[in-house]
This record gives C-alpha cells, structure tokens and sequence, in this order.
C-alpha cells in the first residue's frame, strides 16, 4: 500500500477543489492531508450565497463534502496551517507547515457561552468586514471544524490578561496557553489548491471603493445576500441601511486591466448576472444595471444570460465605468461610463454599486518557500512543475466551481499516480 | 451585402500611424475607459475611444474629418487608466500629425518635416541657402573688430529671407486651413455650423490664452505651466522681432542701438526716455527668451518624469522640443559671447546655427509639430460653431 510508510498526498488549500482533491483520492483508497490557512474548511464557496446558473445554496454541497471528510479516516485536516516549506521530489516530499493557535481546543460544543463574556470585538473578515464578531468567534455557521476561534492578530485579544471567555467554559475548551507548533509531513505529491483572494478593490482609484460609502465588491454583495449574512439576507445599502431599489455591476473592475489584473476572472459576468436575480426575485421594481465590456457567458451558461436579457428591469450596457463619485447629500454612487452601442458618454445614478472585482491568485502574494512556479498572472503553470507538484481549481486558472470541481477530480488521479508510481 | 457602408481599410495608412509611434493602438479593446475619464470629451459621441477604432481600421478620411483628435490636449488621463496599455493620448498625437501632413501644401514639405528621417534635409535646406546668399553679397568670412551680428549676416538680407518665408507661411496655412475645414465641414456637424465664427473664434482664443483645458489634465497637470511659459515665450519674442523691426525701419534706429544717436534723442527728447525706451526693448526681449527656455526644460523634464508610464513621445515630439530648446541656447550662448566674450570665432559660428534654427520654426511652421496651433484653433472654433466643444 502506497500509505504504508506514512507518506500522503498533501492538498494546500481547504476551499472546495482542495477538499475534492483531498476526498477523491481518499475514496480511492489513498491517504490525504488537507492544510488550511483559515480556521475552518469552505474557503471562497463558504462565503457564496447562491451558484449560478441553479441559483442553489452552496452549503448543502459543502455539507456532504464535510461528511465525506468526517467518515473517511484517510483524510485529516490542519486548520489554521500555513506552508512554510516544500522540499524533495515525487514520492517523497517534505511539507513543512506552521500551526498557529486556534486557543479553543476539540472539547468546544460551540455553544457560545465564551461570546457573551468576550469583551472585545474584530471585524468580521468572513463577511468582508461588513459586521463584526467577537474576538472569541465561530467563524461561520457551518464552520467545519465546528469549534471557536480566538482571533490572534495583533491587538484584537488581550490574551491572558483579559481571560473572561476561560472561566464562561464550562468545558473547559478555551486554552490561551496554546502556542504554534511546526508540523512535517511526508507527501509523495503536493497539490496546491490555494485559489483566490478578491482583487483589493481600493487600488483602482477611479471607482470610488472605499471612499464612495455605496459601492461594495460582488464577494461583499454575495454576503449581504445570504440569509446567513450581516443582514439576514436583506440587501441593505452600507451608508443608511436602505433597501437597494437601483443597483449597477461595474464588470471587469480591475480585471483584464494591465494596471491591475491582466487575466479575464471568468466568473464575473456570469456572478453578477446571478446577483441580479437577487435584486429580482426580491422586488420586481428594482432596476438593475450591467456595465461591461464582452458579457461572457459560455456554453450553457448562454441561457442564463438569455434569460436575464429579457428582463426588462435588467439594463445591459456596454462601456466600462471608469468613474463612480458620491453624491454629496443622498450619498447615491453616480457612474459614468460611454454607451458604446448609444454613442453617448452618460452618468447614472443608483443607490448601489456592486463592482465586479476579480480573482487574483494567493501564491501570487504568498508562494514564499514553496517550490511552485508562477505564470506572469500568478496562476500555477501546471506545465513548468517539478514530478508530483501539482495544481487543482483557481490556483491554476480562474473558472467557476463546476469547472474546479472537474479539474480537483482530475488532479487526485494526478496525485494517486505519484504516490503509485514510486 | 451590397448596401450599407463599406469601409476599405487604408493599410498604409495603418501602418504610417505604427511607424509614427502609434504601434500601441492596436492592442486597443474598445471597453470605453479613455472616453470615461477623459475631461476634455463631449457628451455626445466622445473621443477617444471611436478614434482608437478609426485607426486600427485605418480611416483617414473619417479621421481627417473629425475635430475631436484636435479637442484632445494630451492630459494622458486615457492613457493611465488604459487597461491594455494602447495609449490614446498617443496615438491621438500622432493622428494630429497625420492630419498635419495629409493637408501640408506643398504636399512634399509636409513629408520632409513630417518624416524623422529626413531631419537633416529640412536643416540642410536653411543652411545651403544662408550660404548662398552671404557667398552672393560677399560676406562668407569672419568680420574682424567686435562682434556685431549685421556685420556678419546684414540685417537686410536676414529681413529679406524671413519676411518672405513669413509671407510664405501664411499663404501656405491659408490654403492648408481651407483644405482642413472643408474636410471638418461635413456631417455630422456641418448642418449646426452655420454661423458664430467670430463669437467662436473670440472663446477659443480666451480659452486658449487661460488654459482652460490644460487645467481640466489629472495625469498630465504639469503640462498647464509648460505650455504657458513656451505660448508666452515664443508671443514674447515675435513681439521683440516686431519691435525691432519697429525701431529699424520707423525709427530707423539700427543694431547695435547707440544711446547717444541724434536721431533717436530728437524722437525721444530726452537721454533718459531713450534709455528707458532701451532698458525696456532689452528687458522684454531677454525675459521673453529665458520664459521660453525654461518651457522648453520643462518639456525634457515632464518627458523625462513621465518615464514612458503613460505616454512616450515620438521621434516627431522629441525632436520638436531639442529644436525649440536649441534655438533658446544658440541665441542665448550668441547674445553672451557678443556682450561678455566678444569672441568673433565663437559668436558667429553660433548666430548661424541660431538663424537656422529659428528658419526651421518658422519656414516649417504648417508642417511642424508647433502647426497644431493654427490647426487646433481651427479646429476647436468648428466645434464650437457645432456645439461640439464643452468647456
């Protein structure tokens, strides 16, 4: 047996390719290791309120991953891991990882107790800052594990000091004395799985993020849409809690931009066509706007895009926006953009914005010690790696969840082989 | 097929905008991002972003037509904000230039100045002639005694060859402008330019003399001042031009200007009043010249900032600016090494280069980069007569 010398395959990235990678070679009968920098599993798809084109809730499918986790032996999990070296060759690399202190230990019945005696408060980095936790949190519903947290970045938890949240436990779960730890594994392939964070939308300077109060990213608008989100699902401007009647999507915001991100997101037409509907399905009087360059929706997605062309209430138009301003009293997003098709440099106005923000690939800000090789967009160049180096989902390219899925699949036979063929 | 608008696409014409330093517009992707951010744009139908397809599609005839490329003033806010790196503020730059050379009259002018490569031809052509007519009035050689400038090249034979270059000139924009509006003059804007010229022109001039656009630049502020100091400069010296000219044939004072001229006492009345007259002629002039110099640094300097981040100039552009930045130091070495050096070896050697110099900015004025300002108030007075122009 390929596990007999302790030797797995190592998934960097718990988001929904890396558990793919991870579970398919499992049930093939082939040992994996699942190393997560957050403190739970889901990455990206957790955050998601709905999938496109079904217009189904992500969790349920995160829910039977998370299950097949659980019952399969062969897979385990790090939370709170990061990389700090990858060395050796296929069939017997060394993975080197940090783990850093979660400071709730695996007797939390995430009860909730620790919460309300926690004194201070964090923003909530799962709902992009738009709410905040307790510094003693459950990083969201279906947080697998299902355990607590205590946020350890500077200044948020005064540690011992404060201690409130120790004594609140009567299961005696909270450890501030926990310290991290470095973990060596033996993998005979590393697959990375590290996806993608949202393009930081307060570098394009021109749109207003971060200064103009109502506009917010398509990750932000998938959080204030999902019930369990900062507003249970009402989408509720930023600036006054108004219900959204005018909504516009600025696509490509940053994205196919030699300033900003070189590379097509690939999703981004198809998520904001997705967002729409949740303006639509809520109010039929909300007017929705759709800036953008191509609309690029391939395949069978065509219909989707069909079906929201013939909305009345959903304007597409082509021209990038290049300029979002406030207005001063009403605090309403004001864009302007040239109407390619009507020949006409226009602004308009909206309680709104929801800029379409892209994917840029996490190695291409933290591949530090490991050995992956980079395209000039910091996508995994799957044709440029060492043996048994290998690379599942958006770290490889920028696609939707059906696509990673088909390639995670793909991959965990890419990593059975190495582990086989030693 | 067979009805609608057929396009034949000029593909020389494509590829004499590459050559030209336009080799970014292709890479263009029409998102609409220039004419968003671009200040200078009107509402309806904006530039530059249907002029980055004109191009790529090579239609000179819709181009030669279009008032737009000339509303353009460079700002390079299009071209920080390009998310392809095609550089509009370029390319547009150089479809001013194309324009320049599509109306030059005599066409083959418009190819000498227009042509980079031919730089030493357009020099050649002053420096032949200036030869020629000091070998013809005999004055091939180096005078001896202080350097006196007429004594070298007589005041006569230099008024000769630059008033009837200058009356050149004039004749020669004359038919290029008639060419350029009769281009403009067509539809769209041609059934609302009717009438305003004088109103038009009257804004246009204010405008220009203000800034206006220039202030309205985000990536390219710095250029306000620049253009300010090298405008003011060059109005300042042929208003000294004019004066000397004043002081020669009215008050037929001659250089070098003798305080104590009996002729000139008698104008004037008085020593003082003469001296006064002097101190001021001298001061205006010598001011005008330095104002124009440091434009002229400045324009190396803003070049040089810029560092091709948003905008790299043509050969066409550079060699424009060393012109203009030559000419200041070749009059300015000549003036010192008559007044402080009195070095007849150096002087005149340096006057020459000077006299050819300002020959070249003023022979090749319609042909030039500086004939965007004959062509750009033409055509910013059409669109303000076609409501066209927002400021």
């Amino acid at each position: 047996m390929p596990d007999e010398k302790g030797s797995s395959i190592v998934v960097i990235g718990g988001g929904i390719s890396g558990i793919t990678t991870a579970i398919e070679a499992a049930e093939a009968g082939h040992s994996s290791v699942i190393v997560e920098r957050n403190p739970y599993l889901g990455g990206r798809v957790a955050q998601l309120n709905r999938y496109f084109p079904k217009l189904c809730p992500p969790y349920c499918g995160l829910e039977i991953n998370f299950k097949r986790i659980k019952q399969n032996p062969k897979v385990s999990v790090y939370t709170l891991a990061e990389v700090e070296s990858v060395a050796g060759s296929e069939g017997n690399f060394n993975v080197k990882i940090k783990k850093n202190p979660r400071f709730v230990n695996e007797k939390c019945t995430a009860c909730g107790e620790c919460v309300k005696v926690c004194p201070v408060e964090r923003s909530n980095s799962f709902n992009f800052g738009i709410d905040k936790t307790k510094a003693v949190y459950l990083p969201h519903e279906l947080s697998y594990p299902m355990r607590f947290a205590i946020d350890q970045s500077p200044g948020v938890c005064p540690g011992k000091s404060c201690a409130k949240c120790v004594p609140a436990c009567k299961y005696n779960a909270i450890d501030l004395d926990m310290k991290a730890e470095t973990v060596e594994l033996k993998a005979s392939s590393v697959v990375y799985a590290t996806g993608w964070n949202p393009y930081d939308a307060t570098k394009m300077d021109n749109l207003g993020f971060g200064k103009v109060k109502n506009v917010i990213t398509n990750m932000m608008m998938e959080r204030l849409a999902a019930p369990n989100g900062p507003t249970k699902g009402k989408i509720l401007r930023p600036s006054d809690n108004k219900q959204v009647k005018t909504v516009a999507f600025v696509q490509c915001a940053g994205s196919r931009d030699e300033n900003h991100l070189a590379h097509c997101s690939s999703v981004c037409c198809m998520a904001s066509l997705k967002q729409a509907t949740y303006f639509r399905e809520g109010d039929p009087e909300t007017k929705a706007f759709m800036y953008y360059i191509d609309l690029r929706a391939p395949g069978k997605y065509e219909d989707f895009l069909k079906k929201m062309q013939a909305d009345a209430n959903v304007m597409m138009i082509k021209g990038k926006v290049a300029k979002i301003e406030e207005d001063a009293g009403t605090l309403d997003p004001i864009v302007t953009v040239e109407d390619i098709v009507g020949g006409k440099k226009i602004t308009q106005r909206v309680d709104m914005v929801v800029l379409a923000t892209g994917m840029e690939p996490s190695l291409k800000v933290a591949n530090a010690g490991t050995n992956v090789k980079l395209d000039e967009n910091g996508f995994v160049d799957a044709d440029a790696q060492a043996a048994g180096i290998y690379a599942s989902g958006v770290a490889k390219r920028p696609n939707d969840v059906t696509t990673s899925l088909q390639d995670a699949t793909n991959v965990a036979l890419k990593g059975i082989q190495s582990a086989v063929r030693r | 097929m067979g009805d609608g608008t057929v396009f034949t696409p000029d593909i020389g014409f494509v590829r004499g905008l590459k050559n030209s330093g336009a080799d970014t517009m292709k890479q263009c992707y029409q998102c609409a991002t220039c004419s968003t951010v671009c200040e200078l744009t009107p509402k309806d139908n904006p530039f530059p972003r249907k002029e980055m397809v004109m191009a790529q599609w090579g239609l000179k005839d819709e181009l030669a037509a279009d008032p737009d490329i000339w509303l353009c003033h460079n700002c390079n806010d299009c071209s920080k904000y390009c998310p392809r790196g095609a550089r509009p503020g370029d390319v547009l730059s150089v479809l001013r230039k194309a324009v320049i050379a599509e109306n030059a009259f005599p066409r083959f002018m418009g190819t000498i100045v227009g042509n980079t490569k031919l730089l030493l031809v357009a020099l050649l052509i002053p420096v032949v002639l200036f030869l020629c007519v000091l070998n013809a009035s005999g004055h091939l050689n180096i005078p001896a005694g202080d350097v006196v400038f007429k004594n070298f090249f007589p005041v006569q034979l230099i008024d000769s060859i630059f008033v009837s270059t200058a009356m050149a000139v004039v004749f020669v924009f004359a038919i290029s402008v008639g060419r350029f509006w009769r281009k403009l003059n067509v539809n769209p804007y041609k059934l609302m330019a009717h009438s305003m010229l004088l109103p038009s022109l009257f804004e246009t001039l204010k405008e220009i003399f203000l800034h206006k656009k220039f202030q309205k630049c985000g990536a390219n502020i710095d250029r306000t001042w620049t253009h300010r100091l090298v405008l003011f400069g060059f109005i300042g010296l042929f208003i000294t031009t004019n004066w000397a000219v004043f002081n020669l044939y009215v008050l037929k004072w001659d250089s070098p200007y003798l305080i104590n001229d009996p002729n000139i006492l008698l104008i004037f009345g008085s020593q003082a009043a003469v001296m006064l007259y002097y101190a001021a002629f001298k001061i205006f002039g010598n001011v005008s010249a330095l104002v124009l110099f440091i434009g002229a640094l400045m324009l190396f300097t803003n070049r040089m900032k810029d560092k091709g981040v948003n905008s790299v100039s043509s050969s066409y552009d550079w060699i424009f600016a060393s012109i203009v930045f030559l000419v200041c130091i070749t009059g300015l070495a000549a003036e010192m090494l008559r007044v402080l050096a009195n070095n007849a070896q150096l002087a005149y050697p340096v006057y020459f280069v000077h006299l050819v110099l300002v020959f070249y900015i003023i022979a090749y004025l319609p042909y030039s980069k500086l004939a965007h300002m004959v062509y750009r108030t033409t055509a910013i007075v059409y669109a303000k007569m076609a409501n066209r122009d927002v400021m």
